[in-house]
């Protein structure tokens, strides 16, 4: 089955193709200028014989004239036996079409005017065998009823004729073949280099930007190409570790300082009595660096999952949503919120599991917050044949058409949000997520409330 | 405990020494990574805590010379970097445990705490029943008895239960049981754990006259016998 698959893919490779076209064209070229040639031939040929037998016969004719009969049939003997002219017949008879003289056995019995030329097939002699000829000639009458043929055997015209055909259709039938032998051959070394450079690619989207297409030797477009793509993804390469790099300092540059005031803060209280003023400040203190770290943190992993450069692994999907709806259910319970989850079983797709769970995470934890209580909160994943889909479904109050752009973009909070706690980073966390993990973010009106998709 | 504390930030150093004293552990510190190993291998250490991002020696590759010695204590790492896979490469070298900066005292005391246990409970891992006061489970059956009752719990909760009971005694940490039980490594905002605590707490304590599942206000919960 595979070598099928392979065979057929070869067969919709574009020099595969090209090559059909190609041989096609050639082929027909060939016919034509084969017809050509054999019309050419022929007709040279033809008028020669056909120029020699008319002199012939006009000879003959006034030999007539001016010999006796026993002359003249000595004379057609002569020219019978002599074949000075290989290939020439003739053919005396009386007129009772009995021969007379001549090197024909039987005046062929063809229904003709006379003066007019006939063609006919005579039996000849060919050591111990008989072979067919064919003959052309013309037929004119002599004084007292007798009358005359003079012809010639064309058999070997005839021969080279089609010999020239079947060369012709030998021609015609090698160029498709070559034509389309070639095409496979180069549509397999296409389809091998290109299948080759998409296995790279994939790798490279999966975020191994240390992959490189291979480069033949030698100097083809499709090497050309490779290199200058590779060249390119060095570029890349370069600006997303640079970048991660940055990343990575700006991360430790900042929370090195919070480290700090947080270790400060905690070796402080506890020199402290609980309830005390003092330690009330400390505690303070202690809650605006969690909510720095957070939105530190989220910040980080959005610019994280932005570098494309995160790890990837076989996710199963099913286990994922199922897991995550287990962990919020409750927290959905304390309100009366009743979270509905419907998950395909087997669901896999290539990713981050702590990512996507992240992400899944935000959006049930929004649904939870912005749903009234005893609402009703909906958790789908879909296994469709245009891929998985993630669908978290509650019945708040939703986001008006015209902010759904802006709620996707960093830190925005629409004002009726600003009650909740969080950093307001969650929607941009899962929509750089699903970036990442080439999906696409979708926000609807599920009637009422949000309807948020992520369609893998 | 005989602690190392491997950490180039002198004043983040000078506070974790400070408070692991406090709680009675003897102190060892090392400023760069290439003294960390150096009092790793030759001192009679039990724990080691050390930073990623250090001088001479990464914190990453400290720890590998260090199993690659074949010392086998427990290794807590410190990181400031941007995580994700960041944590899966600290676990790799041969990490035990992986926390990220800025951390509060009571989950890094936390995590020690368990990290110590663990090593010296090593032993008793293949073991199938836990057991705390009149409270069992049965990781086979997956049975849970209090006073000899039995307790119904969801497929979670039984996990819930096994993890803090392997921890008896100490202080678990929510981010802990995100981890733990979960296998999520993400802050979840919401406090999503108590609501599964409370519902633990139901199960195994609310019929019953001495609470074994305590809150530890400002750290976390703490599965133990009431003194």
């Amino acid at each position: 089955m595979g070598s099928e698959r392979r065979f057929r893919g070869v067969l919709s490779t574009s020099p595969f193709r090209f090559a059909i076209v190609y041989s096609l064209v050639f082929a027909i070229a060939a016919a034509a200028l084969l017809l050509v040639v054999n019309f050419a031939v022929s007709r040279v040929v033809d008028s020669g014989t056909d120029n020699l037998i008319e002199s012939e016969m006009q000879g003959l004719r006034e030999q007539f004239l001016v010999l006796s009969r026993s002359d003249f049939i000595a004379l057609v003997e002569q020219r019978s036996q002599n074949q000075d002219v290989r290939g020439a017949v003739y053919l005396m008879v009386d007129p009772q079409l009995k021969p007379v003289a001549g090197n024909l056995p039987a005046w062929p019995k063809i229904a003709a005017e006379e003066g007019k030329w006939i063609q006919f097939k005579i039996e000849v002699p060919y050591g111990e065998e008989t072979r067919e000829h064919q003959m052309r000639a013309r037929r004119f009458p002599l004084a007292g009823g007798f009358r005359m043929l003079v012809g010639h055997d064309v058999q070997e015209r005839q021969d080279v004729k089609s010999l020239m055909m079947r060369s012709l259709i030998a021609a015609v039938v090698l160029t498709l073949l070559l034509g389309l032998g070639g095409g496979y051959w180069m549509g397999r070394r296409i389809l091998t280099q290109a299948r080759a450079i998409s296995a790279v690619a994939t790798q490279i989207m999966s975020g191994d930007l240390s992959q490189r297409l291979p480069v033949r030797d030698g100097e083809g477009e499709l090497n050309t190409l490779a290199r200058e793509i590779n060249g390119m993804l060095d570029k890349i390469e370069q600006l997303t570790l640079g970048m991660r790099t940055v990343l990575d300092s700006a991360a430790h540059d900042l929370r090195t300082p919070l480290n700090r005031l947080q270790a400060a803060a905690d070796g402080a209280m506890s020199q402290l009595l609980p309830g005390s003023a003092e330690r009330r400040v400390l505690e303070r203190v202690t809650v605006e660096v969690d909510r720095m770290r957070t939105t530190l943190n989220a910040l980080l992993r959005i610019a994280l999952a932005e570098t494309g450069t995160v790890a990837r692994e076989a996710v199963d999907l099913s286990e994922l949503v199922a897991s995550v709806v287990e962990l919020y259910a409750p927290l959905g319970e304390e309100r009366g919120i009743v979270l509905d989850s419907e998950v395909n079983a087997g669901v896999q797709v290539q990713g981050n599991r702590q990512l996507l769970a992240q992400a899944l995470a935000n959006l049930i934890d929004n649904a939870i917050k912005y749903t009234p209580d005893r609402g009703h909160i909906r958790v789908l994943l879909h296994n469709l044949v245009a891929g998985p889909e993630v669908v978290v479904e509650d019945n708040g109050p939703g986001i008006p058409i015209d902010k759904r752009e802006l709620v996707l973009g960093r830190r925005v909070r629409l004002d009726e949000a600003r009650k909740f706690p969080g950093s307001g980073l969650g929607l941009s966390l899962v929509a750089a997520v699903t970036k990442l993990h080439g999906a696409r973010l979708v926000l609807d009106d599920a009637n009422p409330g949000l309807r948020v998709s992520l369609k893998f | 405990m005989h602690i190392l504390v491997v950490e180039d930030d002198e004043v983040a150093r000078d506070y974790l020494a400070k408070a692991l004293r406090e709680v009675g552990h003897t102190v060892d510190v090392a400023g760069n990574g290439l003294d960390g190993l150096h009092k790793a291998s030759t001192a009679t250490v039990d724990l080691v805590i050390v930073d990623r991002m250090l001088p001479k020696l990464d914190g990453l590759a400290m720890v590998q010379s260090l199993r690659a010695t074949g010392r086998k204590m427990p290794v807590l790492i410190l990181s400031a970097l941007g995580e994700v896979d960041d944590r899966i490469m600290g676990l790799r070298a041969g990490g035990d445990d992986y926390l990220t900066k800025p951390y509060h005292m009571s989950e890094l005391l936390a995590r020690i705490e368990a990290l110590a246990r663990r090593g010296a409970a090593a032993g008793e891992e293949g073991g199938t029943k836990l057991k705390l006061a009149d409270l069992e489970l049965d990781r086979m059956t997956r049975k849970v008895l209090r006073n000899g009752k039995k307790i119904e719990l969801t497929a979670r909760e039984f996990q819930l239960l096994e993890f803090l009971m392997r921890h008896s005694g100490q202080v678990v940490t929510r981010t802990m049981l995100l981890e733990g039980v979960w296998d999520y490594h993400f802050d979840p905002q919401t406090n999503v754990i108590d609501v599964h605590i409370s519902r633990l707490r139901q199960a195994i304590d609310k019929d019953f006259e001495k609470p074994l599942l305590h809150t530890v206000r400002g750290a976390g919960y703490s599965l133990r016998e009431d003194e």
